[in-house]
Formats: C-alpha cells, structure tokens, sequence
C-alpha cells in the first residue's frame, strides 16, 4: 500500500495530476449573494436560443533574425458562430490580423526599410529587450496576446450589438474586457483559467472543492483594465474528485445587476447541459464548452499555414 | 445571349498523404444534406487548382460520415452513460460527409494525371453523356445507342445508352442479367431492353428478331397485350424515346400436350389461344440432335457411331435389316419396328449366338432406342410420331418480331432437346444468311441450369458457350439471366460484353465475382429497388445504376388473371379448333362428322399433315389424308398406339 493511501482511506479526497493555471492579480471579491459563499445546486437545464459563441486564436512564430533581433510573424482572429434550431454553428462574424512583431529601433536601416516595405502591419517593441532574448519573446507574446484581446473585444462588440431580442452571446474570456459588453444583459463570459483568485479562507475552499452540479454564491468582481465591475461564479462541471481542485470547474461572468443574481442558477444549469458534447480532444476538455471549442478548430482550419509548420518539413 | 448559369458546386475535392488523388481515384466532401449518393456521377473542375481545362468525371463508390469525436468512449462520458441523452446535447458535433468517386473520364485523356483538387458539381445530362463515353456513338453520323434506362441519381433524370455494336455485336456482344428470383427485374428488364432495342436498333444494321424461350410459367406469354403504366414510367418511355407499347409482332409456339390437340401453354384463353403456334417434331428433328438425350455416361463412341448410322443409312430410306425385312423408319413407331425386327433376328435367326449386327454391339443399340424411344414418352406433345408437323419459320424471319417459344410445361429432356435444336438451327440459317433477319437475340433464362459453372459438360452448355465466344460474329446474340451468377460458367457470363444486375443475395455478393465493388456499392446491390438495375458495358469504366420504366407489356401473372387459361376441350372441339384456325370457312359440323368413329392417332396425323401442308381447301384435304392413311396403314397404326422404352424404370444402364 502506498503512502498516501493511508491518507484517502483516512479521509482525503484523492488527486491526480499537476494541472497549474498562470497566475494573475485578483482582488477580493464582494459577495451580492448571501452572506456567505455557499453552494447551490443547480436546476433543470432550459437552454435558451438563439445563442453565439466567441472565441479567438493567436499564433506567432520568429521568422527572421537582424543579428540578435527578432523578427515575429503574428496572426490573431476571433470570431462568433450561432447555434441554429439544429445545434448546427455557423459563422456569423469574423476578424483577423496577421502582422509583424520587431524591435525596429534596433534593425539595421536597410532591413528596417525593407520590413516597413514589406509588412503593412507592423507592431514595435521595445529595442532594449531585444538583447534579452527571452524577455524579449515575453514581451512579443504579451503584444500578441493584447493584439488578441483587442480583436476580440472589438468583435464582441459587434456582435452583442447586433444580438436578437432573446439571442445570448457566450464569450471563451473575462467579460470585463469591455464595459459594453461586461453590461449588456445576456452576454456571459466563461472563464477556464483560475490564475486570479478572489476568495479567500471558507469561501475559498468551498469553491475550489463544489461538487459537480453546483454553483456558488455570486460574487462582484473588478477586472480588465477598464475595472468594471461584474458579477461571477464557479460552477463545476465534472467531479473533481480523483482529479483536481481546479477540474471541470469554470467562472462565469455576467453584468453586475440584480437579475444576475436571480438568474445565476438558471445559467448555470444551461451552461452545465453545454457539457456535451465533450470538448475533445482539447485537453481542457473539462472546462472547454464544446461551442467555443468548435470556434477555436474554425479559425485555426481558415488560419494561414503556420511557418512553423513549414520549417519542419524535410529540405530536398 | 446565351445566359449558361455557371451550375453550383456540391462538394470539393480533398486529398491527404493517406488518402491521395489518383489518376483513378479520388475523394470529395459535401455539405451534411445532399443530393448525391452512392453511384451519383459527379464533375471536377480543375479551376483554379494550376488544372485550368481539366475535367474529371467519376461514380461515387462510397460514402463515408464522422465527427470529431475522439473516441466513442467521449460520446458515453457526455451522456453519462444514458443512450436516451445523448440527443439532449444543445450543440451537433461538427461532421463531414465524405465521398469517395473512381473516375469514368478525364478530358483531356492525356497525359493521365491525379485528379486535381477542385470543385465538385453534379453531373447534367451531356456530362453523364461525356462521362459515360456516349458522345462516341449518340452523336455520330450513324449513330448506334440503345437506351437502357435513366441515370436518376442526386434527382436527375438522364438517358443512359448503350452502343449497339458492343451489345449486338460484332464488337461485343450478349447480355447477362443476375439478380434475386421474385421481383420480375431480370424478365422485365430484358422485356424492356428488348423493346429498346426494336426502337433503335441502327437501319445500317439490317434486320433483328429475338427468341425467347419461356421456361417459367406464364412470363412471356402475353408480351403483345398492354400492360398498366403510371405517369411516371411513361414519363421515363418519353425521356427514353421508346414507344411504351407492347410488342407489335410476336409469334408464340408451344408444344401440345399428349393428347396431341391441346397447347400445352397457359395462352388457352379463348380469345388468345389462336396466336399460339403449336410446335411439333418428329424422328428426324429428334435424331439430329440425339446428343442432347445423351448423358456423360452414355457418350461414348460406339454409340455415336450406331446414331450416325442411323441418320446416314436407315433414317427415311429403305433399308434391309438382314433379317428379310425391309425397313422405311420415318416415325418412331417405324423405328421401334425396325429395333424389335433386329433384336428378334439376333434371337431367333441367329439363335442367340451372336450379339451383334454390323459390327454394333447389342447393348449399344439397346442404349440408343432407349434413348430416342423413351423421348417420344416423355415429351409426347413436343414429339410426335407423325412427322414434322410444325415448327419456327426458319426462312422466314420477321424484322422486329419476338418469337416466344414456351417450354414450361415441357420434360426438362425436351426443355434442353428444344432449346439445343432452336439455337442450333438459328446458328445454321445465319451462317447462311438465310434467316431471314441479320441478327437474333436469344433470351435464355435460368442460366445456370443451362450452363453451370460445375457439373457435366451437356451438349446445352457446349453449344452456350459456342455462341458466347463466337456468336456475335454471326448475328447471334446470347441475352443470358440466371439468379446466381456466381453459378454459371465463367466463360459464358466472361463473354457478355454487357451485363446488368438486380438486387443480389448477399452471399452472391460474397463471392469472388463481386470484389471489385466497394461495400457501398454492395450494399447498394443488396437493396435495389424494383426498376433499377446496375449496368457494366465495355463503354463505361464503371458500374453505373440505371433505372428502367415498367415493360408495357402484360405481365405472365397478370396475364392469367386477365386471360384465365381455358380447361382442355374435348378431342373433337380441340380438331375442330385447329383446322378452323387454318381455314376460317371450316364448319365444326362437318369435322365432328368426319372424324366421329375414327382412332384419335389417325385424326392427329390428319390434322399434322393439314397443318404441315397447309391447303387451300383444309376440309378437304383433312378428309383426303383422313381417308387414305385409314384405309391403307389403319391397322399397322393402331397396332402400336404408343411406344413404350424397353425398361423405363428398371436400373438397367441402358
């Protein structure tokens, strides 16, 4: 017998896996629900249609070099699908950027030129970093990464604008990206990455271990740069025990109103029926809904051919 | 201005390192709801893909459906294990359908290249045609398509067409049909083709007729009457360009029973029973073509050359048997005389001492009468002892006629006696050109009891595989049908240049014949519906699935229901019938008059020698032959009313 089988069958729940999330600042949440965090289980699924699902993509790969400079090849596209009667998406919006990423002050003049000739799209970064190899490829990530963020909420405004009477809009992120879009009444924001945390002690604990089913109190919180307010809470949607605290849990983000709060159980019990169909073979198929699954596979089949890809086929 | 829409593409080519383009081959996705399905033909367009003016046409041959489901393991996990809520899942998994096509065609042919990775359109009519290599002979100068159906797949509706030279020769020629008994596809499908074929076939061609042998019940006996069509199967007649009406000209011949004056067919409905030809023959017909009441123990030499001598020196000559006897064997009465008269002579006169006469042993003779004499018993009707009394117009064949031969009813022994003696004689009269028509379409059903791919080889096969090999350089053109094809000598349905197929018995379909279909293909084989047939011709690199119209003929079922078989008459209705059927001015009175108090063989040789003969005045003549032949051979005839085999039914070899 192992060691730690002492402690299961002593009381622990057992575990698996070293699954980690990146972590982010967060801030103490104010709970609107009650005055406790508590778990709630949640109700019948009643799936309301039409919805549309958000979701982007970013690649990016070095594609030159300018002695130790850099130079990055990026591509970022978001886009919105809608469920029919059917369960069929469809594309309805669509956005893409393919730009370059280099430290231009620190290129020679010609090839400066020539990239400025050549790349109509071209995103500078900081030429100190650039004999920081490694900081410097964190910073072009973090660029990429905002190229994104600002792609996607751009199209998530679009989209919530254009939105029928009783149509919702999921988007794969934070809500808060945008305060159009964190207030309009039926856009929610699911969130799989638990790198900021907002609970602490009791509360926390009893988040981090609801049963599959549940839901918690909802609780305020503040995020994106725009620091507007929304109203969030977990929701698990596969046992976590045997696996990890963070498995199948999810955190979700609707405008900070009363009607959140009366609606949160109803979300969630429409979010935990989107559980299927698995979100294979994503690896965080757990906490993956299949429909902004589905937008992430779209966009990478239209994204073009990544130079990675090509730099490993064999040379004749 | 011509406004040509530029058609929609329904599905676009894909190939991977696994599953490549091939110059053969190629794969194609489409839409999840469409038209297309397995043996759909399909058009590629190499625009835009580097193949500016490359056109590929191919068949769908299988079919495939997935998801992106990882696993079936993922699909139980989302509906945690309950059947009943897997639908329940607000999104549908992404899915594909995904198609495989074998190529009929690349314009241009060379040089032979992968198929490009274009669009996919649905086939319009001049592209089934181009598809198909019918431009080849629709659109020549003397064009020479038979039509054999309509391509009906993804909602089309285009003739497909078969070249005359490669079904009737002399490029290729017969056709085999297979498919399952029971759903009157194969009679009906060459009742249709048969029709086609009298509608189209080429001037430059000469003449045509067909033959058909009925082995089954009623099923060719009514092709003259109309059938019932729907709006939809005239529609196909329309598209088609063949007239949906029965056969203008058909000429029905069936034996009589063995009462010697009753057909022995189920046309005896009052109203259709004077079409009916009847078909008679005598010792003569029977001795040249003894081979075929042979079987492989009995072929041997001494009994081909007791027959030869038969044929070359006693058969309608006059003959002394060395006994004191002088023979003239013209009936098999006359021939089982002249056996007795030598079996006696060998007894008596020889005193036993000897058993044999001129140089053939005693045994061997015994075998050969059994054999010739035991026909007239078992096929009394078809054989009569009375001499050729009626029998296919041999010189005189009709342009576009259908001669119906029906053998039903007939011993399985006379069924192979009549078939061997008909094809044989068609073979001989188109060798010398002297048929009348320049081709013969022989409809032989139930193949694989005429020629099976095991078993002894008969005469029938022999002569089967003869016109299979060597028949379209004659004009003579096997149209073949049997359930199991897998059954029938591989060199017969090896020679058919065309061969059509109805829906199959999947054990068929698992033998070796069939591996070069795709399962789709067979499963599609195994489930065709009525009416709808899948075709291989030398044209088409592929099997394609045609649909034919109903035949607009009466069907042998319906037939009978329609046109009730009439009971037997008595002997003297059924005389008068036949001679009122020669000369309309006949009174019955008078026959009844004339034959009352008469022996039933002295009438029956009356009435053969009537019919053979064919007076003006047939009263007359009928009381002529009556008179004469009672008063000069009446004794002698009665005395051997029927001829019975030595031993019928002992266990004796011979």
């Amino acid at each position: 017998m192992t060691w730690w089988r002492a402690l299961v069958d002593g009381g622990a729940v057992p575990g698996r896996g070293n699954t980690r999330d990146e972590v982010e600042a967060g801030e103490p949440a104010d709970l609107v629900e009650g005055n406790e965090l508590q778990t709630h289980p949640i109700p019948e699924p009643r799936i309301p249609h039409p919805v549309s699902f958000l979701n982007g993509i970013e690649r990016w790969s070095v594609v030159a070099y300018d002695g130790v400079a850099q130079i990055v090849s990026a591509y970022v596209a978001a886009a919105v699908c809608r469920r029919d009667e059917r369960g069929v998406l469809h594309a309805t919006h669509e956005q893409s950027r393919a730009f370059a990423v280099a430290p231009v002050d620190r290129m020679s003049p010609t090839l400066r030129t020539l990239l400025e000739q050549a790349a109509p799209d071209l995103e500078p970064v900081d030429g100190a970093l650039a004999d920081h190899p490694a900081r410097y490829l964190e910073q072009v990530e973090s660029t990429v990464r905002r190229a994104r963020a600002h792609l996607e909420r751009e199209l998530a405004e679009a989209a919530t604008a254009a939105l029928g009477t009783n149509e919702w809009l999921v988007l794969d992120g934070r809500l808060s990206r945008s305060p159009a879009v964190a207030r309009h009444p039926r856009a929610v924001g699911v969130i799989n990455s638990h790198g900021a945390q907002f609970l602490e002690g009791r509360g926390l604990e009893r988040a981090l271990t609801l049963p599959a089913g549940y839901r918690t109190s909802v609780f305020a919180v503040r995020g994106g740069h725009t620091r507007t307010e929304v109203y969030s809470w977990y929701l698990r949607l596969w046992p976590w025990e045997g696996n990890d605290l963070l498995y199948g849990l999810l955190r979700v983000e609707a405008r900070a109103d009363r009607d959140t709060v009366t609606r949160a159980s109803e979300v969630s019990g429409w979010l935990w029926a989107e559980r299927a169909p698995l979100a294979t073979p994503a690896t965080r198929w757990d906490r993956l809904l299949y429909p902004l699954h589905h937008v992430e596979e779209y966009l990478k089949a239209r994204a073009p051919r990544s130079p990675a890809v090509r730099s490993r086929l064999p040379v004749a | 201005m011509i406004d040509k829409a530029i058609p929609d593409a329904i599905g676009r080519v894909v190939a991977t390192e696994l599953k490549p383009a091939t110059p053969h081959q190629f794969h194609f996705w489409t839409a999840n709801a469409t038209a297309i399905g397995i043996g759909a033909i399909v058009k590629v367009g190499g625009v835009g893909t580097g193949d500016e003016g490359r056109v590929v046409y191919g068949v769908v041959t299988e079919g495939f459906a997935y998801s992106d489901l990882a696993t079936p393991l993922h699909d139980v996990v989302g509906a945690e294990g309950d059947p009943t809520r897997a639908a329940d899942a607000p999104t549908a998994r992404q899915q594909i359908r995904y198609w495989t096509g074998a190529v009929l065609r690349q314009t241009p042919e060379e040089p032979l290249q992968p198929v490009p990775l274009g669009q996919v359109y649905l086939a319009d009519d001049a592209d089934v045609a181009q598809a198909l290599r019918m431009d080849g002979f629709l659109y020549s100068a003397t064009p020479t398509a038979i039509p054999v159906g309509l391509y009906t797949s993804a909602g089309r509706d285009s003739p497909v067409y078969l070249d005359a030279d490669f079904l009737l020769g002399p490029e290729a020629a017969h056709l085999n049909i297979s498919g399952v008994s029971g759903l009157a596809t194969k009679t009906s499908a060459v009742e249709f083709l048969l029709g086609s074929i009298f509608a189209h076939f080429p001037a430059h061609k000469g003449r045509i007729a067909a033959v058909c042998f009925n082995v089954k019940g009623p099923d060719l006996c009514f092709l003259d009457q109309p059938g019932d069509l729907s709006d939809e199967d005239r529609h196909r007649y329309e598209r088609l360009g063949v007239p949906a009406t029965p056969f203008q000209h058909v000429r029905l011949y069936a034996p009589l029973k063995a009462d010697g004056v009753n057909l022995n067919t189920l046309r005896t409905h009052p109203d259709l029973v004077d079409d009916v030809e009847p078909l008679t023959w005598g010792l003569q017909e029977v001795v040249d073509y003894a081979e075929v009441l042979l079987n492989r123990d009995d072929i041997d030499a001494k009994a081909d050359a007791f027959i030869d001598f038969l044929r070359d020196r006693v058969l309608s000559r006059t003959f002394d048997d060395g006994f004191g006897t002088t023979h003239r064997v013209q009936t098999f009465a006359d021939l089982d005389r002249f056996f007795r008269s030598i079996f006696d002579g060998l007894e008596i006169t020889a005193g036993g001492r000897s058993d044999t006469w001129r140089t053939h042993h005693i045994a061997t003779m015994r075998k050969v009468r059994n054999r010739l004499l035991n026909i007239s018993t078992r096929c009394k009707g078809l054989v009569t002892d009375d001499g050729p009394s009626s029998d296919l117009p041999w010189n005189e064949f009709k342009d576009r006629t259908v001669y119906v031969i029906d053998i039903a009813n007939v011993d399985p022994l006379g069924q192979d006696l009549v078939f061997a003696r008909v094809v044989s004689k068609l073979r001989e009269q188109l060798e010398r050109r002297e048929l009348g028509v320049d081709a013969v379409v022989v409809f032989v059903d139930e193949l694989n009891k005429y020629a099976p791919g095991d078993g002894p080889d008969t005469y029938v096969k022999k002569m089967l595989l003869d016109i299979s090999e060597r028949g379209r350089y004659l004009g003579l053109v096997l149209f073949g049908a049997e359930q199991f094809r897998s059954q029938v000598h591989r060199r017969v349905v090896g020679n058919a240049g065309t061969q059509l197929f109805g829906r199959m018995d999947m054990d068929e379909l698992a033998t070796p014949g069939y591996q070069v279909l795709t399962p789709a293909t067979k499963s599609k084989l195994a489930t065709l519906p009525i009416g709808e047939l899948m075709v291989r011709h030398p044209h088409f690199t592929q099997p394609i699935f045609v649909r034919f119209p109903k035949p607009p003929v009466l069907r042998g079922r319906d037939g009978v229901e329609r046109f009730p078989p009439a009971a037997d008459v008595p002997f003297e209705d059924a005389v008068v019938r036949q001679l009122v059927r020669l000369d309309r001015r006949v009174r019955p009175n008078q026959v009844k008059d004339l034959i009352a108090d008469r022996e039933q063989d002295d009438v029956r040789r009356a009435l053969a020698a009537a019919r053979r003969t064919r007076p003006d005045d047939v009263l007359a003549y009928f009381r002529k032959v009556l008179g004469a032949r009672v008063d000069s051979d009446g004794s002698r005839a009665r005395e051997h009313q029927a001829v019975p085999p030595l031993n019928p039914i002992s266990g004796e070899p011979y």
